[in-house]
């Protein structure tokens, strides 16, 4: 019996996609495997042995306040910061998709804060805010102002501001790219038809803009719930775990708590937590993909 | 034919190259793997290490690498190999507080003499009667206070006595000696201090606090804890939640929410606490010892630091050892004891002492009191005043845990009542 050439171009597909199938098997699923394999096993560093569990870290998991109040504040941090950004670079891709001088060095400059790690900017924001040597609060006295950036009642809004002054370059950077790929003659029409600049904005840019700024919203949303560094360097989570990220819960359950079992059911729960977005987001870039078609 | 000859040559030439190089050696050198974290203890150990390995390394067939680790992750990172019984490294960096935890994945150690060491750091390296590590560098605490502005108390008594009454509802007179203080003389001063209740003062709060949740911070507390005669436990149950635990909580509540110290100290740890003091901003602070080269040489604190031990009747400094410890998965368990016997003798901790180091061996501190002042202070608060928990194998869990239930109360968001019972449950839920 002769295959026919659309089985042959099948077979062929799977044999041409096996190398990246094997390559995302082995560094997707397989520590996966191992992830959740860990967290139904009893696995505590001061403990020699392990032993399965059942489901015993996740039960515990559900009745751990710390873990909820860290999801809690995680959603929230995430939410404000990706909202803020992405306003902020809409705001900042208009202002740019213009000709005017310094154009290239300003959107040179832009982009500097997301090309620094984000512990590399926590420990600079550390030494420019500190009270007692830091430039920043130096230059306040001198006119006069004080203002305790890491005083509890204002700790939220500066790890807020940090985050913004990190990441509005990403979404900026996104926002204009897809500004770049709008054609002239959409504009060119709305002119004849008389539109002025705010009809424009909102009856034709944003609507036409809106696939690709729900993907920057997504990932940014999806970004800053994996928050880590940059919180763990100023707060370390704290006071109490007021400002304490999932991030921050999972590796102070493993690292310092030595709970390899509980650290890993949290992570595997905030993989399910996270995945309803997927969908979403898939249907989004697919919109953006064909709108630009 | 010319070809032939030169391939001839060369395959000749490749074959003996390659037979040379895997030949076994009997003169190689068995090569030991050490795990230290960055930083002075870093620095100081290469040349222990250096030292070593240009002579007695060479009588020993022992090769020592040193592997610094990150200083903020060399624990966590220790932690997975451990659990992964590998055999990567032979010889972990570790400390008293976390030997409990480290424990099941070290040898014991045999032939450490506890008599070259100070007994409060030998000993917090030992479980169940077995010497797990060898201690490096000795850390404790210090009350350190400007020597210039605790002398000016004597001449505004009258005002010291308003302020106290002010701050803390109590009558009090100026104490002169902070060796002798207990926590309201601290805390009367620390207001003293402070430009909010005395407009004079030179500096603009009186304490520098680390309030930071952070475990380290709570090592900190600890010594108000003991110096008002509490304990984390008593007769092994937790006992945070008793007059004594809340006194101690209420003291670092105090200086926050009176203002005795910034409102950023929320978030403060080490570096923090003590550019506070010499950029003049704090007059007092509980601290590390480490900080007093930088203390003794820097900004408004150069030469007008002083020394204390932490306040309170019964006066006590928590002390730990950072140390080294050997894998029980090592494949070099007899080279790594080599080294290790080397590393436990005089000339090689003196040595570690020359770079920088702080060794637990007296002998040699006494030696460089000259180059350290505070070098004489740690031999005599160690034994005086030197304590440590021994809350078993999780004990460094329960610091992280205390400093989590805690520093919301450190820093004024709740009270000692919201959270002296939160402790103790912390507590209980790790001695399981």
């Amino acid at each position: 019996m002769s295959t026919t050439y659309s089985q042959e171009r099948k077979i062929a597909g799977w044999l041409l996609s096996a190398p990246l199938l094997i390559l995302l098997a082995g560094l997707l699923i397989w520590p996966m495997y191992l992830g959740f394999k860990t967290s139904i096993t009893h696995d505590i560093l001061s403990e020699f042995e392990t032993y399965p569990a059942g489901f015993e870290n996740y039960k515990n998991l559900l009745v751990e306040p710390n873990f909820w109040s860290s999801i809690r504040f995680t959603l929230i941090f995430a939410l404000v910061a990706s909202v803020i950004e992405l306003t902020l670079g809409l705001g900042l891709a208009l202002l740019f998709d213009r000709i005017f001088p310094g154009k290239r060095f300003l959107f040179s400059l832009m982009l500097i804060p997301i090309m620094i790690a984000p512990s590399l900017m926590a420990v600079m924001f550390r030494l420019i805010l500190n009270e007692n040597i830091g430039i920043i609060p130096g230059l306040l006295s001198k006119v006069g102002l004080s203002y305790s950036i890491f005083d509890q009642n204002n700790i939220f809004t500066s790890l807020i501001i940090l985050d913004v002054i990190e990441f509005t370059a990403f979404t900026f950077l996104l926002s204009y790219s897809a500004l770049q790929n709008m054609s002239s003659e959409i504009y060119e029409a709305a002119a004849i038809d008389g539109a002025n600049k705010r009809q424009t904005l909102l009856r034709i840019t944003l609507p036409i803009l809106k696939p690709a700024l729900a993907i920057v919203f997504l990932l940014r949303i999806l970004d800053s719930i994996r928050t880590f560094d940059s919180i763990y360097i100023l707060t370390g989570g704290g006071p109490g775990t007021s400002t304490q990220t999932v991030g921050i819960y999972i590796y102070k359950t493993a690292f310092i708590y030595g709970d390899f079992g509980l650290a890993a059911a949290a992570a595997i729960v905030l993989v399910l937590l996270l995945t309803p977005f997927m969908p979403f987001i898939i249907k989004q870039f697919n919109l953006g993909t064909e709108s630009s078609r | 034919m010319r070809l032939k000859k030169t391939s001839i040559a060369l395959a000749t030439a490749l074959s003996l190259v390659v037979g040379l190089a895997v030949l076994p050696n009997a003169n190689a050198a068995t090569t030991v793997k050490m795990v230290l974290w960055p930083g002075p203890e870093g620095d100081a150990m290469q040349k222990v290490v250096d030292s070593y390995n240009s002579s007695q390394g060479k009588k020993d067939g022992v090769t020592v690498k040193m592997i610094l680790l990150s200083r903020d992750n060399t624990f966590a990172k220790e932690a997975a190999l451990m659990k992964a019984k590998s055999s990567e490294y032979d010889i972990y960096f570790t400390a008293s507080y976390l030997v409990g935890q480290h424990a099941p994945y070290l040898s014991d150690l045999k032939g450490v003499k506890d008599s070259l060491y100070l007994k409060a750091s030998v000993n917090s390296l030992k479980v169940a009667g077995k010497q797990k590590a060898l201690p490096l560098d000795t850390s404790l605490h210090f009350m350190y206070y400007r020597k210039d502005l605790i002398a000016s108390l004597s001449a505004n008594a009258a005002k010291y006595t308003s302020i106290a009454k002010t701050v803390l509802g109590k009558d009090l007179t100026p104490n002169t000696n902070p060796a002798t203080w207990t926590w309201d003389d601290a805390l009367a001063t620390a207001a003293f201090f402070t430009q909010k209740y005395n407009p004079e003062s030179p500096t603009k709060y009186g304490y520098a606090l680390p309030a930071k949740n952070l475990l380290y911070n709570t090592m900190i507390w600890n010594d108000v804890l003991w110096g008002l005669g509490g304990n984390w436990l008593k007769n092994g149950k937790p006992n945070l939640n008793t007059p004594s635990g809340k006194a101690a909580i209420d003291v670092y509540n105090t200086i926050y929410t009176k203002g005795l110290t910034s409102p950023e100290s929320s978030q403060w740890e080490y570096a923090e606490t003590n550019s506070a003091l010499t950029s003049g901003n704090a007059a007092l602070a509980l601290q590390w010892n480490a900080a007093y080269s930088e203390l003794s040489t820097t900004g408004a604190t150069k030469d007008q630091i002083g020394i204390a031990p932490p306040p309170g009747k019964g006066q006590r400094t928590h002390v730990h050892a950072l140390a080294v410890g050997l894998n029980k998965f090592s494949k070099n368990q007899a080279a790594s004891a080599k080294w290790m016997a080397y590393l436990a003798t005089t000339p090689a901790m003196k040595t570690y002492a020359g770079a920088g180091g702080v060794p637990s061996m007296p002998s040699i501190l006494k030696g460089m009191v000259a180059t350290n002042a505070s070098f004489a202070n740690i031999i005599e608060y160690a034994g005086k005043f030197g304590y440590s928990e021994s809350a078993g194998p999780r004990e460094f869990d329960m610091y992280a845990a205390l400093a989590e239930v805690l520093s919301p109360a450190w820093s004024g968001q709740k009270t000692s009542a919201d959270v002296a019972a939160a402790a103790d449950a912390a507590i209980k839920k790790l001695q399981k």
